[in-house]
């Protein structure tokens, strides 16, 4: 029972309340729950990182007992910051209802979507349900988990090798992308096996929040229109159910190694790549007002890459410039792209370090 | 310059599983010239369009393979700049974008086709009904409790089968070679996995000299393993067993 207060304090409220920092200057037609939780997990990440990268690197002993104490108090700082920027914003605006709850309550659903959208729950529960109770073998699995593993009952972070366990080197390539370290740090904060984590507890957490990016793309390619987007969301659920044509693609690894980070990478980080670049071109063109939360947001994804894999730093900076020349291109456009791109300097850090490190 | 785009060919044929006649690829395509020549919004033609197929061509193009092998000195990875494409997200867009009011019909026209075309994931021959919550086989955690120290580490002989899961269990438990030895392209040698794993039977004198002299606590062998003479004959004591492995305690004290 404690157990499960301790994934909800971790993985849903944490998060959100870290998401209401950001969301305090985002655009209003961008506060809702939904972009509070994804911009939560992106902050929290990063900050994540800033912590854990300089730990790995620098504390020879114990490094993990470091990143337990201040990501903890990182986490519930920024958490608290969240809720009183929320509480000063509700107070300045008397008493509006709070990040477009009512849009949601007031919202009218034809029996054909009610229909469409309850299809789509039944294939979310689907995948849910067979996460939990399917076991799906990774070799990869013998290093990522391990090393969650190794940190929750060691209290060292990269110092032994995942598959024999003996002391090693600095492994820079994975060291850097310290995702299984988060895993840790929610296995040791709910009191659980990381490798029960791994398997069972992160994709409860990490399936639904890459359908929340996939929701915000629907809304942001459809707009209002609830049927476009129940359809829409449905094809994206039989994608990924469907889509292992091949161990490779993003929608085999989203279902069957859901707890890697290169899993999030694919699932979780890209589409939410395209997505920002929606939203951000359409506010930067229609919206005057308060936008940097989802400036703050881009740089975070860039950071979150990151902490997923060493791979997606190289493979977001990519997008991002393919997708910043295209527009140049099409709309001659320059402010944008140019925006886009200095969003990667995290990258940049991130790659310089790596090539410092790996000598 | 031929070379390297034949292997990107090759990749790319892997990726969208084109020999297992997997056509998911396909309608990504049919849906990405669809909008192609229908979209209209020039954001949505730059992000969704025009993204994808840069990506594509420069995943195609031989001098950029060359510059990602040399950054990252891996080849294997070279297919991840497919997930660029998002070919889920260009497809249902494409699909919703095209039927209009007709959605219904189309629904159950794409059903059918990503059915058709791609192939169900809990199929996989590397998905089974999870025996625990840890998503590991019981008789490996079986014999990871029995090995696991109280306190310190103990190390660990265990046969291939099991090279996965024990340290997924325990991190406590020291194994002398680990998944390395499993991957045959990754090229590791190890005296210790030769003589556990690369004869028929297993020459016990040899073995047994290894075993101490890699500092082993115990020994798992499955039952059906061979040996050239009795391990209880060079000092290892039947310590424990389980439905298909036997475990010995060699004369090394764990710590």
């Amino acid at each position: 029972m404690i157990q499960t207060v301790n994934f909800i304090f971790w993985l849903l409220v944490i998060p959100f309340c870290i998401g209401l920092v950001p969301a305090s200057v985002m655009p209003e037609n961008k506060r809702d729950p939904i972009t509070v939780f994804i911009a939560g997990y992106l902050l929290m990440w990063s900050v994540f990182e800033v912590i854990a990268i300089p730990a790995v690197i620098l504390i020879k002993y114990d490094n993990f007992t470091f990143v337990l104490r201040y990501f903890t108090a990182a986490a519930i700082l920024l958490a608290a910051a969240g809720i009183l920027l929320r509480y000063y914003d509700y107070r300045k605006s008397g008493g509006e209802t709070w990040l477009g709850i009512a849009n949601l309550r007031d919202a009218v659903f034809s029996a054909e979507a009610k229909a469409e959208w309850l299809i789509f729950a039944v294939l979310l529960g689907f995948q849910l349900y067979m996460a939990v109770t399917r076991a799906s073998f990774d070799g990869d699995d013998a290093y990522y988990v391990v090393q969650s593993l190794m940190a929750q009952q060691s209290n060292a972070m990269y110092k032994n090798l995942p598959y024999t366990g003996w002391s090693s080197s600095l492994d820079v390539r994975h060291a850097l992308a310290v995702f299984p370290m988060w895993v840790a740090f929610v296995a040791v904060n709910a009191g659980v096996h990381a490798t029960v984590v791994s398997h069972v507890v992160m994709p409860l957490a990490l399936i639904p929040l890459s359908y929340f990016v996939y929701y915000e793309t629907a809304k942001a390619l459809f707009g209002e229109n609830k049927e476009n987007a129940a359809v829409f969301m449905i094809m994206m659920a039989l994608f990924q159910i469907f889509g292992n044509v091949s161990i490779y693609t993003n929608e085999t690894f989203f279902l069957t190694r859901t707890w890697q980070g290169k899993a999030v990478t694919a699932s979780f980080v890209i589409p939410l790549c395209f997505l920002l670049i929606l939203w951000l071109y359409n506010e930067e063109k229609e919206n005057k007002g308060r936008k940097a939360g989802l400036w703050i947001m881009f740089v975070c994804m860039n950071m979150t890459a990151g902490v997923c894999s060493s791979l997606a730093v190289f493979l977001m900076t990519i997008l991002t410039g393919a997708a910043a020349f295209c527009i140049m291109a099409v709309k001659r456009e320059f402010k944008l792209p140019v925006k886009l791109v200095l969003c990667c300097i995290p990258n940049a850090i991130y790659v310089l370090l790596y090539l410092g490190l790996a000598g | 310059m031929w070379g390297i785009f034949m292997e990107s060919v090759v990749i790319f044929q892997n990726y969208v599983g084109y020999h297992q006649n997997k056509f998911l690829f396909g309608i990504y395509l049919f849906f990405l010239l669809y909008l192609l020549k229908t979209e209209k919004d020039k954001k949505i033609r730059a992000i969704l369009i025009y993204t994808p197929l840069l990506i594509l061509i420069a995943f195609f193009c031989p001098l950029f393979r060359k510059v990602f092998v040399r950054l990252f000195e891996d080849a294997d990875t070279y297919y991840r700049l497919l997930w660029l494409v998002q070919m889920s997200t260009v497809s249902a867009y494409g699909a919703v974008k095209m039927c209009g009011k007709h959605r219904k019909l189309m629904l159950i026209v794409m059903s059918i086709a990503v059915v058709a075309c791609g192939k169900y994931v809990y199929s996989s021959e590397y998905i089974t009904k999870a025996e625990n919550m840890y998503h590991l086989p019981q008789e490996a955690i079986e014999v990871a409790k029995i090995i696991e120290p109280e306190k310190g580490r103990a190390v660990a002989l265990v046969p291939a089968d099991l090279i996965y899961y024990v340290r997924q269990y325990s991190s406590n438990i020291n194994m002398p070679y680990g998944r390395e030895m499993l991957i045959a392209n990754w090229d590791y040698y190890n005296e210790m996995y030769e003589a556990m794993e690369g004869t028929e039977v297993i020459d016990t004198p040899v073995f047994a000299e290894l075993v101490r002299n890699y500092g082993c606590n115990y020994v798992v062998l499955n039952k059906t393993r061979k040996t050239s003479q009795s391990l209880e004959d060079y000092g290892f004591e039947l310590y424990d067993s389980t439905e298909n492995y036997l475990i010995y305690q060699t004369d090394q004290s764990a710590g």
